[in-house]
């Protein structure tokens, strides 16, 4: 049996196409000469035994399953003992363990390093993020499973899986190691009735919907790190219930003291924190912090789409302030902006240098514009993604080809 | 463009200059360290501008993690929440779940009972320590290399983790991700003799701490390599929303069980630790410190435990029973990390979810620090810088 293409030695195989056996190269042919065969096989039961007893790792380790990996790798369980060592840089690796959520903005590194890991190579992806994307893989930044870029070949479920579930893969993928260099038929990792739970939105590979078209368009993905294509369905978002009464947040007396004298506010909401001018807002800020409140907490922007009915409203967006003064007694100075779509925000750039990335925040989730502030650039997503996510309007389960 | 700087704590570095106006003639080399890099703790890259060894320039690049967990949140209804934002700050999944709920409760107005602010607090406390160990292990494994002299602390870090998460596993059943607090009080009631093997792992920890802070913070190669490194000022960790040990480690006495107390903390009094120098050396020290007052916390605790009911909210039996029809609300707590606090706005659609959900993270304001503390020092020192930050990048990019 030849190996049936130019690509990698060792993958799942494609539709219609017959599963291989793993081939050595050389020892292939080898072993095709008569007379040498029984030291050739000799020397490659040696080889498998060394190659299953020391495969190196990659921690492709984003997000929580990382922890339940580093602890697998730590005292308690120590994944050294079955001839493992982790390795920084992929050139020197042969597993690839991806442990933890893929992101869009992720998926092309991934990608990127799971080609420079040398022939032969193998992946396990740890936890249901890797797998399936978990309760993520609806979401709009979410790859629904690493196995629509890189082929895995053992999974170990679990949010997060134990250590000792590790473990059990990589005996797994020791095992499955063993039969392929023996030419034994290796049965699929996934079972049909796991991919139809969580029937995926792009196809994985070895899927018979997967076509060459989807893998040369993620390799210039991958190639060319952001090119992403623009993501974003409009949804139908219906108007939220007029607000009732409900506690408000922490609007001190000397706020509604330094509201009432120096900013003419009467009008204090009794369920959130009141409203100024767009225009007072900075001067707000700054006599604040005179008055001790030195420390930003946050900048949180809200979407509320038009509403029809009764009591109509127009669309907007309202962006919440908080400063906190600090020691003992601490407490929170808040106040909203309440802007018009495209109305943007004066900076609090100048004042605090915290603010510099919770408006980039804002701007990149909703799309509220600050003005003045030096570098408003998106902060969470690919530069190149068109559409903000956190305004109403925007589908939660955007499709962002090709990874999603 | 340029904004006119109001602020003198900044010392005159400016975290937009373009790389170019630093490299007039180009020949100087600019590094992307991250975001697949074993001590960025998880996925972060920054643009390192160097010339020889010595940067001159950082630029810190964040969401290679985001996961839309808001607007997830957005989404989902407020009891279905819970086990979602154990995910965004994975190193300490408990005090995630008790800033998310108490947000809901102000909202509702509901009561707590006094077991259950109890509970609450030990909890929070235990996750205080596995969470500083697991900083100390890796924090010793960034400045010594994954095959150098950090990996014994890091083999002993875990080692005491495992027993708190042991203790977590008998009351919740999960290592983590618990999903134990829930809108009213928690879940799962303590279980028998709970207090002796809580009392038993502290006794373990706190005989050996001392030990690790030998191997730590008064060993002389990892003073050496942290004393005078990335030194923030108390003003600029203020301006920038830093919070936490990394604030205090600037001098700044603050500390939200103490200054503004809620759960059990109005009744346990809180000592805040507190060093001046701003280094990565004073906010190792605050750490290793505020493991031993956790530990005198979760002591205290469990001395003075009340009886009594442990929820004092109806209890959930479908997702859709939880309505908030308007409103806002801001809750904030003590993290392991820093303030990590929830702002929610009521009145979604439908009034089971809430319209907007924000988490605070305080790991993405201890990450603004590094245009302006990174400068000035060399690689192996922006390692240091980054893992003494603490950042976790679930909470950072949500
Ligand atoms: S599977 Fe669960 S534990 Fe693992 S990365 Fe995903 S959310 Fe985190």
């Amino acid at each position: 049996m030849a190996v049936t293409d130019a690509g990698p030695l060792y993958r799942l195989p494609l539709a219609g196409e017959e599963e291989v056996a793993y081939e050595h190269p050389v020892l292939g042919s080898v072993l095709q000469a008569p007379g040498l065969s029984l030291a050739a096989t000799g020397v490659d039961r040696l080889l498998t035994w060394g190659l299953t007893n020391s495969l190196w790792m990659f921690p492709m380790a984003t997000s929580c399953c990382a922890i339940e990996f580093m602890a697998a790798a730590a005292s308690r369980v120590d994944l050294d003992r079955m001839g493992t060592i982790l390795r920084g840089t992929p050139r020197q690796t042969d597993v690839m363990i991806i442990a933890g959520t893929i992101t869009v903005k992720m998926a092309p590194r991934v990608k990127k390093l799971w080609e420079q890991m040398p022939e032969p190579k193998w992946a396990i992806a740890m936890g249901s993020c890797a797998i399936s994307g978990d309760f993520y893989r609806n979401l709009y930044p979410v790859v629904p499973g690493v196995d629509t870029i890189v082929p895995v070949d053992v999974y170990v479920p679990g949010c997060p899986p134990n250590p000792e579930a590790l473990m059990h893969g990589l005996l797994r993928l020791q095992e499955k190691v063993r039969m392929r260099r023996a030419g034994q038929l290796v049965v699929r990792e996934a079972s049909p009735a796991l991919l139809e739970l969580t029937r995926p939105t792009i196809a994985r590979l070895g899927d018979p919907a997967r076509d060459r078209a989807l893998d040369r368009q993620q390799e210039q993905a991958a190639l060319h790190a952001t090119e992403a294509e623009p993501a974003g369905t409009l949804s139908e978002a219906r108007p939220p219930e007029p607000p009732a009464t409900q506690a408000r947040d922490e609007v001190t007396p000397s706020l509604e003291a330094l509201l009432r004298d120096e900013f003419g506010v009467t009008d204090l909401p009794a369920d959130a924190a009141p409203v100024i001018g767009a225009d007072r807002h900075v001067a707000l800020a700054r006599r604040l912090r005179e008055l001790g409140h030195t420390q930003l907490v946050y900048i949180v922007a809200t979407h509320f789409p038009e509403k029809a009915g009764a009591r109509p409203q127009p669309e907007r967006f309202e962006v919440a302030y908080a400063l906190r003064s600090v020691g003992p007694g601490s407490h929170v100075a808040a106040w909203r902006l309440s802007l018009a779509p495209g109305e943007g925000a004066p900076t609090l750039v100048g004042l605090f240098a915290g603010a510099d990335w919770q408006e980039r925040e804002q701007y990149d989730l909703l799309g509220v514009r600050f003005d003045g502030h030096p570098d408003l650039r998106r902060l969470m997503l690919p530069e190149t993604w068109t559409g903000h996510p956190l305004r109403k309007d925007f589908a939660a389960d955007a499709p962002c080809r090709p990874w999603r | 463009m340029t904004v006119l700087t109001e602020s003198a704590a900044r010392a005159g570095v400016d975290p937009h200059l373009a790389p170019a106006s630093l490299d007039p003639e180009a020949d100087l080399m600019l590094l992307h360290f991250g975001p697949q890099h074993p001590s960025t703790h998880g996925v972060f890259r920054m643009d390192l501008l160097l010339d020889g060894e010595m940067v001159l320039k950082a630029t810190p690049y964040v969401g290679y993690l985001h996961r839309g967990v808001e607007k997830l949140c957005e989404k989902l209804s407020f009891v279905q929440q819970t086990p979602i934002v154990d995910k965004n700050d994975y190193v300490a999944p408990m005090t995630n779940e008790q800033a998310l709920n108490m947000a809901f409760e102000r909202l509702l107005g509901v009561e707590v009972p006094r077991r259950a602010r109890w509970m609450r607090t030990i909890f929070a406390e235990l996750q205080r320590i596995a969470s500083h160990l697991l900083w100390l292990g890796t924090f010793t494994l960034d400045l010594g290399g994954a095959l150098g002299g950090g990996t014994t602390l890091f083999m002993h870090c875990f080692r005491e983790r495992e027993s708190i998460l042991d203790l977590f596993e008998e009351v919740s059943g999960a290592r983590f991700h618990y999903n134990t607090h829930t809108i009213g009080g928690n879940r799962h009631d303590l279980p028998a003799g709970w207090d002796a093997n809580v009392e038993r792992a502290l006794r373990v920890i706190e005989s050996r701490l001392g030990e690790y802070e030998a191997m730590s913070v008064a060993n002389s190669i990892f003073v050496a390599r942290t004393r005078g490194i990335g030194v923030l000022s108390g003003d600029l960790a203020l301006e920038l929303g830093i919070t936490g040990p990394n604030l205090r480690a600037s001098g700044i006495d603050h500390d939200l069980r103490r200054d503004a107390p809620y759960g059990a903390y109005d009744e346990l009094p809180v000592r805040a630790c507190v060093a001046r120098e701003g280094d990565c050396l004073a906010r190792a020290r605050v750490r290793v410190d505020e493991i031993r007052e956790s530990i005198r916390l979760v002591r205290a605790g469990l001395a003075g435990l009340p009886d009594g009911p442990i929820c004092g909210f109806k209890p959930i039996r479908q997702p859709t029973q939880v309505k908030i029809a308007g409103g806002q609300a801001y809750v904030a707590i003590e993290g392991p990390r820093g303030e990590l606090g929830t702002f929610v706005v009521g009145g979604g659609d439908p009034a089971t979810a809430p319209h907007r959900l924000k988490i605070r993270a305080p790991s993405l304001h201890a990450l603004s620090a590094i245009p302006y503390i990174v400068p000035g020092h060399t690689v192996s020192d922006a390692v240091a810088i980054l893992g003494s930050l603490d950042p976790i990048m679930g909470e950072v990019d949500r």
